[in-house]
């Protein structure tokens, strides 16, 4: 017995396949803190489907725009492609989607019916917001209260502008409150009104605390309460909120994380001269991602390793003139835990005249003020994580508050899992938040990646560091639409290719023989493995038992589009290899579609089987055109020579029907531009008479 | 396995004429590995069918569907279409699978869309040969591995004959002279002592000309129920 076997009655109605990508997972999608559908967005954006895309995106993931700007990607880190050449670049291609698409842009999602129950969520970060957005649809009535002035938590008051403007959080906060999340802003709880009041008096069934991480540590040495000793999130609100601290020329940031980064470069951008990061860490220990390191390097900031600070000098008139700091002789244990060792005869003095705490962050317990909640000493509370229960069973709590630090993918992902426990809470059913997944495919064989054809991936347009070093603008700019869908375009479909329905192969060994990458492996039926299978589809196309399914598509969509077409009016159809056509040609938005032709765009013309040709003339297409790009120049290897070969055979078959055999013709001009293209179309017209 | 070749499609016309609501049966076995008779070629006929038809006035639909094996009764609990509701079944597996569609379904005409044409291999992705003729009485242990009966012209058992040049036949210059190719594997195997046995006539018996033939394994055969004795 196979322990992935798939026979035809499971592949439901019509042919529909799409329960099958959920028996496997790409890494890209398993990497994901919330499990973004990564390889069927990156799909609707290869094909110039920005709304279909946005769709898939903000199903999991409400903070897209934020994301597309800094999230951390471990889907990129996970993604496959890296063992052909480069990651897909994920991030960028999210970015494009979502800010081109915008709040408007997407469409929101359905609202469950109203439970008269209501939420109250402390803090409208990331999680809270999630949480938020998740319980909406449940049906409950979540209300979002933070004592900023503007929500989105540390991505609107704190994370400088050059890396995230305060439009791409407006855009998310925006459509997330679309759904019915009420915002109230400028509110302290624990100060102006008690977490009891809001249960007591306000009738709030439940509340969630996602205040975060709002209180930047300072280090107990001498200086540290000078008025140019910066606690870094203090430092950083304030450059975001417009306003400029009082800083001098010489710089020294304590730490090397990415906030420690973000307020380096935030000073480079001040005018500051000499920015300079002292850190206990050596540069395999930096925390910071190798990327923040690298930029803020580029941009002048200097890193002084293995040194932790002893004392803030100044001089008689109170100045800040130094900063002693003594070699660390290790940072970590044999366990690895965090246990930094000096070597106090070794003390240098760093100049300085202002310095930046960036060595992590800790709760502001504030909101517990007036409430029966227990806070020890470090600021947490105790929590359940199987139930994200607080001490008191309607008191839940996510985020930072509770996790580690992390970013906001993982954020959102914490507000959601907290958002389901408050929902089985309020609904009087078992907490219960285990969470299974598919199998994640494994890792690239090397007999099938040697089959790939490698694509560089697309630079992002990056200013010079003596550029950007001047300006809090973005310093990347997004993908132009054609660079866009180009970059989605090198995704390689893991997971979305072909299923043998065990119960119908006769194990004729055709799959193996045509398969450009030789992934089916026959024994008494053919198994092609999701680790090999490029989705290509010419092995659909070309089973006689029709026993091979693709899973990122149905088996009769084409056929499907092919009958609209008809319907609508169209006399003849044009199948296109679209690996090099604009989103607008997908879209058939070029202003130039000649009436009574339908340009039906695909992945590659590797999936049109003769079936497919022969139905056009069915239904009633006085013609059909296939234009694959030329040889070697497709998706995928072979493409115009198995295009060729069933054009060929199904003009056999026509003619002995009866029918022109001229009808139906292919060119291989895909990839010669849109001129090219139309030029092929007119004349087909042309030479048949086929206009009406 | 068994390969056969479609029929050209102006006889499968011909021989449909008499029906209007015709069944194409399509075989998931041999015929669909020789690239004849699966349930693709079994749907693209009936397109074809239908395509003919249009041209010549309406009236005529073909409908397709496809089993595991038409030689096997179990496999036509699959069917999605019953050949009842049809004038007529086109069955595009071998001449095995037309002829038990036929004993199954005594009440509807069941017409062949192939010529079966022999016991072959595949050489070639493309290209399937003859090599087995299915004699029913193997010769193949003193011939080397090569089947006189199939592929010697004259189904000689003691070759080669006059016909015989530079490894060809005489019936066509592209064909391997059977006699030949045995005796350069006997050759090859150090074995022509074979070659040099005079060898009795056939019992052709074997063949069809004995009537059709059945093979029976009893250890399979369905039992008989057991009759309780309390």
């Amino acid at each position: 017995m196979r322990d992935r076997e798939v026979n035809s009655q499971d592949i439901g109605p019509e042919g529909f396949t799409g329960g099958l990508l959920e028996k496997e997972w790409a890494p890209c999608r398993h990497g994901c803190p919330v499990h973004a559908d990564v390889r069927t967005y990156i799909e609707h954006a290869a094909s110039g489907d920005l709304a279909g895309a946005i769709d898939v995106i903000r199903e999991q993931l409400p903070f897209a725009a934020v994301c597309g700007r800094i999230c951390h990607h471990p889907c990129e880190d996970n993604c496959r492609r890296e063992e052909v050449d480069e990651p897909v670049a994920i991030r960028e291609v999210k970015r494009f989607v979502a800010e081109t698409q915008g709040a408007q842009g997407a469409s929101l999602h359905p609202i469950g019916a109203p439970s008269g129950k209501k939420v109250a969520i402390i803090g409208a970060g990331p999680s809270g917001m999630s949480a938020a957005l998740e319980l909406a649809k449940y049906g409950h009535s979540p209300v979002v209260f933070d004592r900023d002035s503007v929500a989105g938590g540390i991505p609107a008051t704190t994370i400088p502008a050059y890396r995230l403007p305060p439009d791409s959080v407006r855009m998310d906060v925006e459509w997330i409150c679309a759904h019915g999340v009420e915002l109230r802003l400028g509110v302290d709880i624990g100060n102006d009104v008690t977490i009891e009041h809001l249960l007591v008096s306000e009738g709030f069934d439940s509340v969630l605390i996602a205040a975060g991480l709002s209180f930047s540590r300072k280090l107990p040495i001498a200086g540290a309460d000078h008025h140019r000793a910066y606690p870094v999130l203090d430092y950083l609100q304030t450059v975001k909120k417009g306003k400029r601290p009082d800083i001098g020329d010489d710089v020294v940031v304590i730490g090397a994380g990415d906030v420690a980064m973000d307020a380096a470069r935030t000073s480079v951008r001040l005018g500051a001269e000499n920015v300079k990061i002292l850190c206990l860490e050596n540069e395999e220990e930096i925390p910071a991602y190798e990327w923040e390191l690298r930029e803020a390097r580029e941009e002048g900031v200097e890193v002084i390793q293995r040194r932790g600070p002893v004392r803030i000098k100044t001089d008689s008139k109170n100045a800040i003139i130094g900063l002693e700091a003594r070699k660390v002789t290790r940072v970590f244990d044999e366990a690895g835990n965090f246990s930094p060792q000096y070597d106090d005869s070794d003390v240098v003095e760093v100049s300085a005249d202002t310095v930046i705490f960036a060595i992590g962050q800790a709760p502001d317990p504030g909101y517990a003020a007036g409430s029966a909640l227990e806070v020890d000493e470090r600021g947490r509370i105790s929590w359940n994580p199987d139930t994200c229960q607080t001490d008191i069973e309607n008191i839940f709590a996510c985020g930072e508050i509770v996790t580690p630090p992390g970013s906001v993918v993982e954020a959102c992902e914490s507000g959601k899992t907290a958002a389901k426990a408050i929902d089985s809470f309020l609904s009087g059913t078992k907490i219960d938040l285990g969470k299974e997944f598919p199998r994640e495919i494994e890792s690239l064989p090397e007999r099938n990646a040697e089959n790939i054809i490698s694509r560089d991936r697309m630079p992002v347009p990056t200013l010079s560091p003596e550029k950007r070093k001047c300006s809090f603008s973005s310093f990347q700019s997004t993908y132009v639409p054609d660079v866009a869908v180009s970059e989605a375009r090198r995704c390689m479909s893991c997971g979305g290719g072909a299923e043998v329905l065990i119960d119908k192969c006769s194990a004729c060994l055709t799959c193996l023989r045509v398969c450009p990458f030789d992934a089916p492996v026959v024994t008494d039926v053919a198994e092609i493995a999701s680790e090999g299978c490029q989705a290509c589809g010419i092995c659909e196309a070309e089973c006689p038992s029709n026993a091979i399914v693709m899973k990122r598509y149905d088996r009769d969509c084409l056929k499907v589009k092919t009958k609209q077409a008809i319907d609508a009016g169209s006399d003849v159809v044009a199948y296109i290899g679209g690996f090099r056509a604009s989103a607008a040609e997908w879209r058939g938005e070029c202003g130039d579609e000649l009436p009574g032709m339908a340009e039906i765009y695909l992945t590659a013309t590797a999936s049109v089987g003769v079936s497919d040709l022969l139905y056009a003339f069915e239904i009633g297409a006085k013609g059909v055109l296939v234009i694959p790009c030329s040889s070697g120049n497709d998706r995928y290897p072979m493409v115009a020579a198995r295009t060729g070969r069933r054009v060929a055979q199904a003009r056999k078959l026509l003619a002995e029907s009866g029918i022109d055999a001229s009808a139906l013709l292919m060119a291989e001009a895909a990839d010669e531009g849109r001129s090219a293209v139309v030029s092929i179309l007119k004349d087909f017209m042309n030479n048949n008479s086929f206009q009406k | 396995m068994i390969v056969a070749d479609r029929k050209p499609l102006d006889e499968i016309v011909n021989m449909l004429k008499p029906y209007e609501n015709v069944l194409v049966l399509g075989c998931g076995a041999c015929v669909s590995v020789c690239l004849s008779g699966g349930e693709k070629q079994a749907r693209e006929l009936a397109m074809q069918l239908n395509l003919r038809a249009s041209n010549e006035g309406p009236g005529f639909h073909a409908d397709f569907d496809c089993i595991t094996r038409q030689c096997d009764r179990e496999f036509t609990e699959n069917l999605e279409k019953d050949p009842a509701n049809f004038d007529a079944v086109l069955s595009i597996a071998c001449g095995v699978g037309v002829g038990f569609m036929s004993e199954l379904y005594p009440e509807t005409p069941v017409l062949p869309g192939l010529n079966t044409t022999f016991y072959g291999a595949n050489t070639a992705p493309g290209t399937w040969e003859e090599y087995c003729h299915g004699c029913g009485d193997c010769v193949l242990a003193w011939t080397g591995g090569i089947c006189p009966i199939a592929r010697c012209s004259k189904s000689l058992i003691n070759g080669t004959c006059g016909g015989t040049h530079d490894g060809k036949c005489e019936v066509r210059d592209d064909l391997d002279c059977a006699w030949y190719m045995i005796y350069e594997r006997l050759k090859q195997l150090g074995r022509l002592d074979e070659y040099r046995k005079m060898r009795e006539p056939r019992d052709w018996g074997e063949n069809r000309s004995g009537g059709p033939r059945r093979l029976t394994h009893e250890e399979v055969m369905e039992l008989e129920e057991e009759v309780s004795n309390v």
